[in-house]
């Protein structure tokens, strides 16, 4: 049930388009995490994870268990690392279709 | 069947997000009257007790409907202007000066409230539930001691707009050169749970004034969104090698489904060997700066119309990944679902915008050293 409703059928359309269209399924080579990744660009990366690679990452689960915490916005090294080859293997498409 | 795209204005939601707000700075309620707060369509009455704890009820006495804000606060309780019927925090009717017994159903809404950071928090949920910890942003370290200024607050009134119109910007890169008049140079975005961050560094432009600094001013971002309304954006700003940690808080409460109070404060890091006169000053120095690029965002709001299906290009941020995780608060908390709060990261590439842009800059200059050496050359002649 969305809180903001959509007036228009073609826009449901737009939000699966821009969240969805496009991902590649990469795991990680260290662990057992699966993410959806996307790249419109050899800069842009769009990495989109599950509450089952998010339990599965080893790399967040020692970060959780540090004192201070694990900060959000830390990236998994592992897990780019994983990409990076994705990409150089020809896994992952590089390049937008029509902004999405 | 046309092809002309079509703005699809959605329709808002009735109910206002789940969450932690702020209502202001705590010492601006401690001088022992009630004071007035609009939120959530309501009028809300603020004031201190005895044991210096603030309390948050609805403003309108469930007598007669008087309005408890324009009442006096009497020991712990506040006393309602048209009868004197004594509410007390926990939002129960503790006297009637007037009356034998006091009914027992004269409970009133109250808002679960506390001070964080030197600021007044409420707790709001449409499903009453009690006050949740977990969510609530984190404890600055350092601040409200001598380590750090004290905070500037400033408030903006936005009556024409629902907020997500503010939080919309954690995504946006492009904005800030055009808005904000600075290079966005690195941009990226993390949501998780019930936080959402920007990071960016950016540089301001040299052919215009007014905006993120100068071409001399670096400016290092991280900025999350701690629920719906609360931001903390820690800035880390060079200026000509001088370096200046900055805390802005940037939050709101919105009044009605189509307006909000848009509040920021800033903090500055004593830089060694400065005054305190001297690290005040800076701090003002910056509030100004980001009350120019409050109200240039504002103006955007007021003008604007409200876009549930926006078109995106490949230089843009996760607009509609941001909107799924911002949803989680507006839905019941069984209905939460996943995709609100799986971690998503995404990181905007920069390159070929700033490419175009340091390119439009340099005309810019061009044209106005030409203009200027125009102006030169006709005053000499007159």
């Amino acid at each position: 049930m969305a809180s903001f409703v959509p007036t228009d059928p073609e826009t449901i359309e737009d939000q699966r388009r821009y969240t969805q269209a496009r991902l590649v399924e990469v795991a990680c080579q260290d662990c057992l995490a699966v993410v959806s990744v996307k790249k419109n660009s050899d800069h842009h990366t769009s990495i989109q994870w599950s509450e089952r690679a998010l339990g599965a990452c080893a790399e967040f689960a020692r970060m959780d268990h540090e004192t201070s915490g694990r900060a959000v916005h830390t990236p998994c090294q592992r897990l780019s690392a994983s990409i990076e080859k994705a990409v150089r293997d020809g896994q992952i498409p590089i390049g937008a279709e029509d902004g999405y | 069947m046309t092809d002309t795209r079509l703005l699809d204005a959605g329709t808002p939601p009735e109910r206002f997000a789940r969450g932690w707000y702020c209502l202001g700075l705590a010492r601006e309620f401690t001088d022992g009257k009630p004071h007035k707060v609009d939120a959530f369509g309501e009028k809300l009455v603020v004031w201190s007790d005895t044991q210096g704890n603030l309390n948050v009820l609805d403003a309108y006495c469930r007598h007669m409907g008087g309005d408890l804000s324009q009442g006096t606060v009497k020991g712990d309780e506040i006393a309602c202007p048209f009868h004197d019927w004594r509410w007390g925090g926990d939002g129960r009717c503790k006297q009637i000066p007037y009356a034998r017994r006091v009914p027992l159903r004269a409970r009133t809404q109250r808002y679960p409230a506390l001070v964080h950071n030197g600021m007044l928090m409420i707790w709001h949920d449409v499903e009453g539930s009690e006050p949740d910890m977990e969510v609530l942003p984190p404890e600055l370290p350092g601040i409200g001691t001598d380590e750090y200024t004290d905070w500037t607050w400033e408030v903006l009134d936005v009556p024409t707009a629902h907020c997500r119109e503010i939080v919309d910007n954690v995504v946006d890169m492009a904005h800030f050169f055009y808005i904000h008049l600075a290079f966005p140079t690195n941009f990226r975005n993390v949501f998780e749970g019930h936080v959402a961050t920007q990071f960016m560094e950016s540089v301001g432009r040299p052919d215009v004034a007014g905006g993120y600094g100068d071409q001399d001013m670096m400016l290092k971002s991280e900025a999350s969104y701690y629920g719906p309304s609360f931001m903390i954006n820690w800035l880390e700003v060079d200026y000509k090698g001088f370096v200046t940690e900055v805390v802005l808080i940037n939050c709101h409460v919105p009044t009605s489904q189509n307006s909000f109070k848009l509040q920021y404060g800033v903090c500055v890091k004593k830089p060694e060997g400065i005054d305190d006169a001297t690290a005040e000053y800076i701090g003002k120095k910056y509030s100004d700066m980001f009350k120019g690029g409050f109200e240039q965002d504002v103006h955007i709001w007021l003008n604007k119309a409200p876009v549930q299906n926006p078109l995106l290009c490949e230089e843009d941020g996760p607009v509609y990944q941001l909107r799924r995780w911002y949803e989680q608060f507006y839905v019941d908390k069984a209905d939460v679902v996943a995709e609100m709060t799986d971690r998503f990261e995404f990181e905007v590439d920069t390159t070929k915008a700033n490419e175009y842009w340091r390119k439009e800059v340099e005309e810019n200059l061009a044209r106005k050293a030409a203009e200027d050496a125009l102006a030169g050359a006709g005053s000499e002649h007159a």
